[in-house]
């Protein structure tokens, strides 16, 4: 898919303007550093490399450089498996910060994605938690709700609200009061083999249009070719579930509450509409119906989708760039023949648009990070050093880290990342950039409201297991979910 | 004559083959056995020896095309972060397993021995309550022991998990051992005390020694609980530093991609000490499990 192609689809999503509003309405909006309306793979372009900043010299004037303290520090972490690329920048980072800050004495931990949660959960029951922690961007209101976090703005270190996606400051305010800053915002991209598509006689350059062709398309790969089509995960408590099943349900017009609206108010549940029953019998189509999907389902999740995608036995899946980059190492790692092999499996990997629902609407969840900081009687050793915690946090969500920290995977949180040399030099490595960045605009946050973790990680893949194994029909699936999530907010 | 000598022979040959049926019927099934424990174990082997590409092929390379130990110079090697790491994770499992059994056994055998050799009141009880634990399972504790490691001051330190681990494992240890010492006659230990030795005495002089296999099964038992424990170093441990390697080795595992040669390499390596262990001291174990069951 070219540049020119993705920009006019940008422009012409007929549902993108109000979405967009949606990513950009906050209450106070003032002037963001890059001009969100004009959002657009050649826009990005446009503003890369325009502007030099001084991390140094920015963080020295929130927190002095000289200043000597202590933190601890739980972030979701990059791990073998992740692109070599990535993993350098986050060692870079901490190693810079040591020597910018000589006298904070850092003790951080990286946990894993799917752990982070309930380890951190864990830790305030025992009043053990660290100082500051990056969570992923569903956890924020969940803690802050019960009192957990102190309120943080970008003002407290250094930056304007208005220098972040506002739906990303959306994610970490609560009740009015704003609760962290945001380090990264990503949405995923639809990615497809083109050698498979081929060999199943569809349009190898051409992504599935709509989520109904993604069903037809995946048939078409499984009963020609006999592998999965779709790379539909459905594992419970993985935050993969809900990145990759909300875009479906929202395409299809359907939610869990009214997010995928302008102004949500979280009140009605729809996830018992006509609309999300369509989306999970899409879904059901796929796994029972057609059984074009990987049988493995109910318990994957992305890293379970990826090996197949290398080993030629899925045809589609819904993911970052990061993937390419991963591909990337494994071609630059493997030898002989296997490296033939697997510059074959790169040159047929194609990025795409996520595909629209039947009317026409296009919808990716706005995933990505924020850092907030503990209250002191929930941290082990009862004392909180904000200055450490703060000259951590400018550095991380200043121009310059948030985009190298989210080089491959994501994007900067901070808006004025977009400007830096790096991000320049990102779009002309990071291959497919272009089609995650302009998936931006149709991103949608996920209801900022405590029982969000529990709707998306646990209800929401629950409705698709009962589904999808029978325990239940769709109808009753579907109004099964709603029901639990109406006694959640009920507080029952 | 031979009418009946020939039946006579008929009927053994039946009976023979008979007995090889279901002699061929076990060799089967322990053959099944076999491969049913084994070819994990060997898979395990062959992907830690591919490259991360070749370990996602299908069809599965059976043997790797382009063989190679990438992965264990990776984790052995002191210089890159990740051997590092797999070796102070390597490190700190062989201090908590290995403090676990001595203090395990230290214990277990004069608890078991006073179950066995001793009435007291509540004695009884007192035996079946140290299973009440076990009745349970381990994760409900998860919450009230963190909270009790916060309180004492030891979450973040290997004393929690030693702490937690000996809570576990001890009362089938004593369960273990005191079947073993039942087994010995008290006779002996009369003998022992009538030729002038104390109660201690005979104890580690003729007791100990006898009981030197069952010791062994407890260690051994008390060695692997503590080396592949996870859940709560997962949950008490939050510094790298301190990380045991059931928990280290999920650095392998991201958000999105696996390094299934890294992860194969390093539950390879980390299953090396316990077969190792088992392999040299599994005489004991059996021994041990055997004799503390049939009384004499």
């Amino acid at each position: 898919m070219t540049r020119i192609m993705l920009g006019s689809a940008v422009l012409r999503g007929t549902v993108v303007g109000i979405l967009t509003t949606s990513l950009m309405s906050t209450s106070a909006l003032g002037a963001p550093p890059v001009d969100l309306s004009k959002w657009s793979p050649e826009y990005v372009r446009s503003i890369a490399g325009t502007q030099d900043f001084d991390t140094a010299g920015d963080c020295a004037k929130v927190t002095p450089l000289d200043y000597k303290g202590r933190l601890t520090f739980w972030y979701q972490g990059v791990f073998e498996g992740d692109p070599d690329l990535l993993r350098q920048y986050y060692k870079d980072f901490f190693e810079t910060f040591r020597k910018t800050y000589p006298n904070i004495q850092l003790e951080e931990q990286a946990l894993t994605y799917n752990d982070l949660l309930d380890k951190f959960r864990t830790a305030l029951l025992g009043n053990a938690a660290p100082m500051a922690v990056r969570l992923q961007i569903l956890g924020g209101t969940e803690f802050a709700s019960k009192g957990y976090l102190q309120p943080l703005k970008p003002e407290d270190v250094g930056y304007s609200t208005e220098d972040f996606w506002p739906g990303a400051m959306k994610a970490v305010t609560w009740d009015g009061v704003t609760y962290g800053v945001p380090t990264n915002n990503e949405t995923m991209a639809f990615i497809w083999n083109a050698d498979i598509f081929k060999r199943a006689g569809l349009d190898p350059d051409k992504a599935p249009a709509t989520w109904d062709d993604v069903v037809k398309y995946s048939k078409q790969i499984h009963d020609k070719l006999g592998i999965a089509g779709y790379g539909l995960v459905a594992r419970k408590n993985a935050g993969n579930t809900p990145y990759r099943f909300m875009p479906q349900l929202w395409a299809y017009g359907g939610g869990v509450f009214d997010e995928a609206t302008a102004n949500p108010t979280y009140k009605e549940v729809e996830l018992d509409s006509p609309q999300s029953k369509a989306a999970l019998q899409a879904s059901y189509d796929m796994y029972v119906r057609d059984k074009s999907v990987p049988v493995s389902a109910l318990t994957n999740q992305q890293a379970d989708n990826q090996p197949l995608f290398v080993a030629g036995q899925l045809g589609m899946m819904v993911s970052h760039p990061s993937d390419y980059n991963v591909m990337l190492d494994l071609q630059a790692k493997a030898t002989g023949t296997d490296k033939e092999k697997a510059q074959t499996v790169i040159d047929n990997m194609r990025y795409g648009l996520i595909p629209t629902g039947p009317d026409g609407k296009r919808a990716v969840v706005f995933g990505g990070s924020n850092i907030h900081i503990l209250k002191p009687e929930y941290v082990e050793g009862g004392k909180v050093d904000e200055p450490a915690a703060k000259a951590m946090i400018c550095m991380w969500a200043s121009p310059e880290w948030s985009l190298k920290m989210a080089y491959a995977g994501s994007n900067p949180g901070n808006l004025n990342g977009f400007k830096t040399k790096w991000m320049k030099e990102r779009l002309e490595h990071i291959k497919f950039l272009d089609v995650t960045t302009s998936m931006l605009p149709y991103g949608i946050p996920f209801p900022a409201l405590p029982e969000s973790p529990e709707i998306m990680n646990i209800i929401v893949p629950d409705m698709l297991q009962n589904a999808l194994t029978g325990a239940m029909t769709v109808d009753q699936a579907a109004d099964d979910a709603a029901k639990k999530v109406k006694d959640l907010m009920g507080g029952l | 004559m031979s009418t009946i000598a020939e039946a006579t022979a008929r009927g053994q040959t039946r009976r023979r083959m008979r007995i090889d049926g279901w002699r061929w019927a076990g060799r089967i099934f322990l053959l099944f056995m076999l491969l049913y424990t084994a070819v994990p174990m060997i898979w395990m082997l062959i992907t830690s020896i591919k490259s991360g590409f070749a370990a996602t092929q299908f069809p599965p390379q059976w043997w790797p095309d382009e063989p190679t130990l990438a992965s264990y110079q990776k984790l052995l090697d002191p210089q890159n972060s990740v051997g590092q790491d797999f070796l102070r994770f390597f490190w700190n499992s062989l201090f908590v397993s290995t403090v676990t059994t001595i203090l395990s056994v230290i214990v277990a055998v004069p608890a078991a021995y006073a179950f066995s050799r001793f009435t007291f009141p509540g004695r009884n009880f007192l035996f079946f309550a140290v299973l009440l634990r076990n009745m349970f399972p381990a994760v409900i504790f998860l919450v009230p022991l963190f909270i009790l490691m916060r309180a004492i001051g030891l979450v973040n330190t290997h004393g929690s998990l030693i702490l937690t681990y000996l809570t576990f494992g001890l009362p089938l240890a004593i369960w273990l051992l005191k079947g073993f010492y039942d087994n010995i006659p008290v006779q002996l230990e009369q003998a022992a005390r009538i030729d002038g030795a104390t109660r201690f005495q005979a104890f580690i002089m003729i007791v100990m020694p006898l009981s030197t296999p069952g010791i062994i099964a407890t260690a051994i038992y008390s060695f692997i609980g503590a080396w592949n424990e996870y859940i709560y170093a997962y949950t008490f441990l939050s510094k790298n530093e301190q990380l045991t390697l059931p928990v280290g080795i999920q650095r392998f595992f991201s958000e999105n991609t696996t390094d299934f040669p890294g992860l194969m390499a390093a539950s390879f390596m980390m299953s090396v000490p316990v077969v190792v262990l088992f392999l040299v001291l599994q005489r004991y174990f059996v021994r041990a499990l055997t004799e503390g069951a049939v009384k004499h």
